[in-house]
């Protein structure tokens, strides 16, 4: 990379990363900051807001607050990463509206006017995947990678938000099976193996897990069931609240439908920039993945010591 | 209706006498603004004589108005306030000419299209609208210029692209008439798609029974020249004058040598995918499509091919038809009229990925079927499923595959055969197999045609066959590559799994890929689907918007068989009575050098896409063949000295019009 043009990109954390999961946020920062590109602060963003719960009531208020996060951004003059697919579901799906549709930014920016902003509308929301893949692209990373996983069985989980509605997300239309992120993950040299019903929902989407923990559970189960038939080592993916829905979930299908499932699942849970920088070098406590606490109910949930144990000879 | 004795003279100087005629059209124009008014405007106008308003001005007793005041001596100039002249110009026009008046001293404003329709609910603003047409109609005719049309020689011939069923059709009837056709075909054979089929319903006639007889007779006459494996690569002139130039691909067989004993097929090394049975049967490099093709030429495919030379040796080829050197040809043939008859592609479903099309080997597309279930397909008509080529006990067909998609990518509209194909694909296969379990998803059944409901009636009465009223998720791969379909049973609202051995996708069929290079080639227009556009969906089925080229079969949209051969039939007979006048009117649209303007700076030579511009090299001028002209005013806007006139078009007659569009309107609105 060209280093006069150092990447820069606004982070957007969202809600669930750092209240639940800071090893997520911190891997992207590590990750971001060994491949040479600089992370600005969003001083004053807000909830980016949740697209299931807000949209789903009132589309203007959703649209507004949206709008507010973007021009933080603006005025930084860099386009925004988050790591979170609700997060990217909810920023690029306001851009695209306010940029095809005038009269909603007309809207948007006589709201935004009493609180001095101005929605403008020329940076990109992109989710962080979407940074690595194709703005710095497969063979850009591919220099960075130093450990290669032999034998790693890795369930690539997508999430929904990431590539749906595909027309406004930039896989090219794609959205029945895209291979982006097993791209990644098999960079690293592990195996992104088929599993049956791999698009399925985490369970937590749609504010289900907010309503009804036991369905959420229930699609977990099945879901899990699945990734643990095809004899998947870990589960990899992009998003924090698939995160915690396939981490925390796990305990929750074991408890509720301990009957159906027989031996409780244990599949350890990782996001795809703790397995890039793990690959890339970077130590793993910066990347979350050494837990030095024993306290209960803080996550990871299912311990991923199993993860570090079977790569551990790769890593030395 | 006779010609009026009486010419009436219209030069330059005579003084403009306009009369304009306000069409009702019904309520389509009256409905909407006040025609008495307009009519009252258009009297306003300078050089308007009379103005009146009619309920149909295109009727009998509408067209007698203005030819009774041509007549009477009242007017020597026409203006029409009514529909789009695509309509009616070609009416009015005759009423001039049968009235003494120079055909071309006519104008017509366009307020129905342009005016009423577009603001059927705004009375005031339509009305606005409707006067600014006047206004410039009348400008315009004030400025008119009679023209005199030319007549061309029409060669009696026809070109026609594609060898299928409707070019097949539209080839015999012109024969039969006597002229001269030119069937060209791009692959090794003719007899196109239909020949893939093996029954066709609702009659399950067997295809090739009913078609080879045809490609046969095809084959036999004299007066059609078939061009198998070869393309048309360029296309120039104009109706009744096209010259065509055809590409004869290299058989790298001799034709007039080869014996077709077959000796080459069988001693060559080389096997490969026969596009005729989609893959699922081999062919060797040097090769006839299928038994019964027509002409029954060998042709080495040179993709496949490695020159071993086998197929060279005497001891193989014994009369030394084998030639690895051969050469395109080109030949070059004069032809009246041209239809294009080029067919379609089936939709390839594999981006459809939730099909799993290409991914699981039990999924197959509708022609694939066609071909196992066909007697002289590879499985002599005993399908088997592609995994371990056992007889499927169970099999479901998908619906709209490609079509009636709204999303991006898919096909919007509905193919038209495909539901009816499917019910005969699994009638065909209980019939083979009674106990077999046969599914049919569907959005809604479209058996439109004659015997076609009754035909699905039955599949389901009486041959048990399942149809199931929805749309397919997603399909994923069990035990033995069996194919587990997820759906929901609208009618029953209920979700369903189902676990089948074998999944045919019902893919609908769409333009060939190279459609656009063929409109290209011969300046047709196609539709938003992209098939070739015909010049009218209702009155002109047939005909381009290009004269002198007609379009058959599924080339203008997809359509079954019957309807097929219909249309080629009717093209057949479109181009028939355009070449059996003899003579063709051509539009005088051509342009016109000012030789005391020209610089013969040449710009516009270059520049004419239609090569209709010489120069005289002793006056130092530019020429225009008025024979090649397409009126498109290149030429015009391209001189500097401002040289060049187009008949009809001319700058004064344009300026005419922009002048009073722009000055009026902005008095009205309170000027400057």
């Amino acid at each position: 990379m060209n280093e006069n043009k150092k990447r820069k990109y606004a982070f957007f954390l969202g809600c669930v990363a750092p209240n639940r999961y800071p090893m997520i946020e911190s891997s992207i920062r590590a990750v971001f900051d060994h491949l040479g590109a600089e992370i600005l602060e969003m001083e004053g963003a807000s909830c980016c807001p949740a697209p299931g719960v807000f949209r789903a009531f009132h589309i203007p208020t959703w649209l507004v607050i949206a709008a507010r996060n973007i021009t933080i951004a603006e005025e930084l003059g860099v386009d925004i990463i988050t790591g979170c697919n609700g997060c990217y579901g909810t920023l690029r799906d306001a851009w695209w509206e306010l940029n095809h549709k005038p009269e909603l930014k007309k809207m948007v920016n006589e709201h935004l006017a009493k609180v001095g902003r101005q929605y403008k509308g020329n940076i990109e929301p992109k989710h962080i995947v979407q940074a690595l893949y194709q703005d710095m692209g497969m063979d850009y990373l591919r220099d960075f990678v130093k450990h290669r996983f032999k034998d790693l069985k890795v369930a690539v989980h997508y999430g929904c938000h990431i590539v749906k509605p595909s027309d406004k997300r930039p896989w090219g239309g794609e959205y029945e099976c895209p291979t982006f992120l097993d791209e990644l993950v098999e960079m690293t040299g592990a195996k992104s193996i088929d599993y049956k019903d791999k698009f399925m929902c985490c369970g937590a989407g749609g504010a289900v897990r907010t309503a009804v923990k036991e369905v959420a559970a229930d699609f977990s189960r099945e879901k899990l069931t699945n990734i643990r038939d095809a004899g998947a080592d870990i589960i990899i993916d992009c998003c924090p609240f698939c995160h915690l829905q396939l981490d925390l979930g796990q305990m929750e299908a074991n408890s509720v439908y301990g009957a159906m499932i027989g031996e409780p699942f244990k599949i350890p849970v990782i996001y795809i920039t703790q397995l890039l920088g793990l690959s890339f070098g970077i130590d793993p406590n910066q990347l979350g993945l050494i837990k030095n606490h024993e306290l209960a109910g803080v996550s990871p949930f299912i311990p991923i010591e199993p993860f570090m144990q079977k790569v551990k000879e790769e890593l030395t | 209706m006779t010609e009026s004795t009486k010419e009436i003279k219209v030069s330059r100087n005579t003084k403009p006498k306009i009369g304009v005629y306000v069409c009702h059209c019904g309520v389509n124009i009256a409905g909407v603004i006040d025609v008495v008014k307009l009519k009252d405007y258009a009297l306003t106008l300078p050089d308007v004589v009379l103005a009146r308003e009619y309920k149909f001005m295109c009727s009998d007793n509408g067209q007698k108005l203005i030819r009774d005041d041509i007549e009477a001596g009242l007017i020597n100039r026409v203006v029409v306030a009514a529909c789009s002249p695509r309509m009616h110009e070609p009416t009015f026009r005759l009423v001039c000419k049968e009235a003494g008046l120079n055909q071309f001293l006519f104008e017509q404003a366009n307020i129905r299209e342009h005016a009423t329709w577009v603001n059927m609910y705004d009375s005031e603003g339509a009305y606005d609208i409707a006067k600014d047409h006047v206004r410039m109609a009348v400008a315009k005719a004030r400025r008119l210029l009679p023209l005199e049309v030319q007549r061309v020689k029409v060669e009696p011939s026809t070109l026609i692209i594609g060898g299928g069923i409707a070019g097949m059709n539209a080839a015999l009837d012109l024969a039969d008439e006597g002229y001269k056709v030119y069937l060209v075909e791009r692959t090794p054979t003719i007899g196109g798609h239909m020949a893939q089929l093996d029954k066709t319903f609702p009659t399950m006639d067997c295809s090739a029974c009913i078609l080879t007889p045809k490609m046969v007779d095809v084959g036999r006459k004299d007066k059609i020249e078939i061009l198998t494996y070869s393309e048309v690569v360029d296309v120039s002139g104009y109706v009744g004058n096209f010259e065509v130039t055809i590409m004869k691909k290299p058989h790298y067989v001799d034709q007039e040598k080869c014996t077709a004993c077959g000796a080459c097929v069988e001693n060559c090394p080389i096997t490969v995918g026969n596009e005729f049975d989609l893959g699922m049967a081999t062919r060797k490099a040097v090769y006839i499509p299928f038994p019964q093709a027509v002409p029954g030429q060998y042709t080495i495919d040179m993709n496949a091919c490695v020159k071993c030379g086998i197929c060279a040796r005497p001891d193989v080829c014994e009369p030394g038809a084998i030639n690895y050197d051969d050469k395109p040809e080109y030949m070059k043939v004069k032809v009246g009229t041209i239809i294009v008859a080029t067919g379609w592609d089936l939709y390839d479903p594999t981006e459809l990925k939730q099909y799993g099309y290409g991914r699981f080997p039990n999924v197959i597309n509708s022609l694939q079927m066609e071909r196992l279930l066909s007697s002289f397909g590879p499985v002599l008509g005993k399908p088997v499923r592609p995994s371990d080529l056992k007889a499927p006990h169970k099999i479901a067909f998908l619906q709209c595959v490609g079509s009636r998609n709204f999303r991006e990518g898919g096909h919007t509209y509905c193919s038209r055969v495909c539901c009816m194909y499917a019910t005969k694909q699994a009638r065909q296969y209980k019939e083979k197999h009674p106990d077999a379990e046969v599914y049919i998803f569907y959005m809604d059944i479209r058996a439109f045609g004659k015997g076609y409901e009754e035909f699905y009636e039955s599949a389901s009465e009486n041959y048990g066959i399942n149809y199931i009223r929805g749309r397919i998720a997603e399909v994923y791969e069990g035990e033995n590559h069996n194919i587990i379909i997820r759906s929901e049973d609208t009618l029953i609202q209920t979700p369903i799994e189902l676990e089948v051995d074998m999944f045919v996708l019902s893919c609908g069929l769409e333009a060939c890929a190279d459609a656009g290079e063929v409109a290209s080639l011969l300046s047709v227009q196609r539709s938003a689907d992209g098939f070739f556009m015909e010049a009218h969906p209702k009155l002109r089925p047939v005909d381009t918007l290009t004269d002198g080229i007609f379009v058959a079969g599924v080339a203008q949209g997809p359509k079954d068989i019957p309807d097929t051969v219909a249309q080629a039939k009717g093209a057949a007979s479109s181009a028939a009575a355009l070449m059996s006048q003899g003579e063709v009117e051509i539009e005088p649209y051509y342009s016109v050098v000012l030789e005391h303007l020209c610089s013969g700076c040449r710009s516009c030579q270059s520049l004419c896409p239609f090569g209709a511009i010489d120069f005289d090299e002793v006056k130092n001028v530019a020429v225009v063949n008025p024979a090649l002209c397409k009126g498109c005013g290149t030429c015009v806007s391209a001189c500097p000295s401002g040289a060049m006139v187009q008949n009809h078009f001319a700058g004064f007659q344009l300026e005419s019009i922009i002048n009073v569009a722009v000055k009026q309107s902005s008095i009205e609105n309170g000027g400057k």
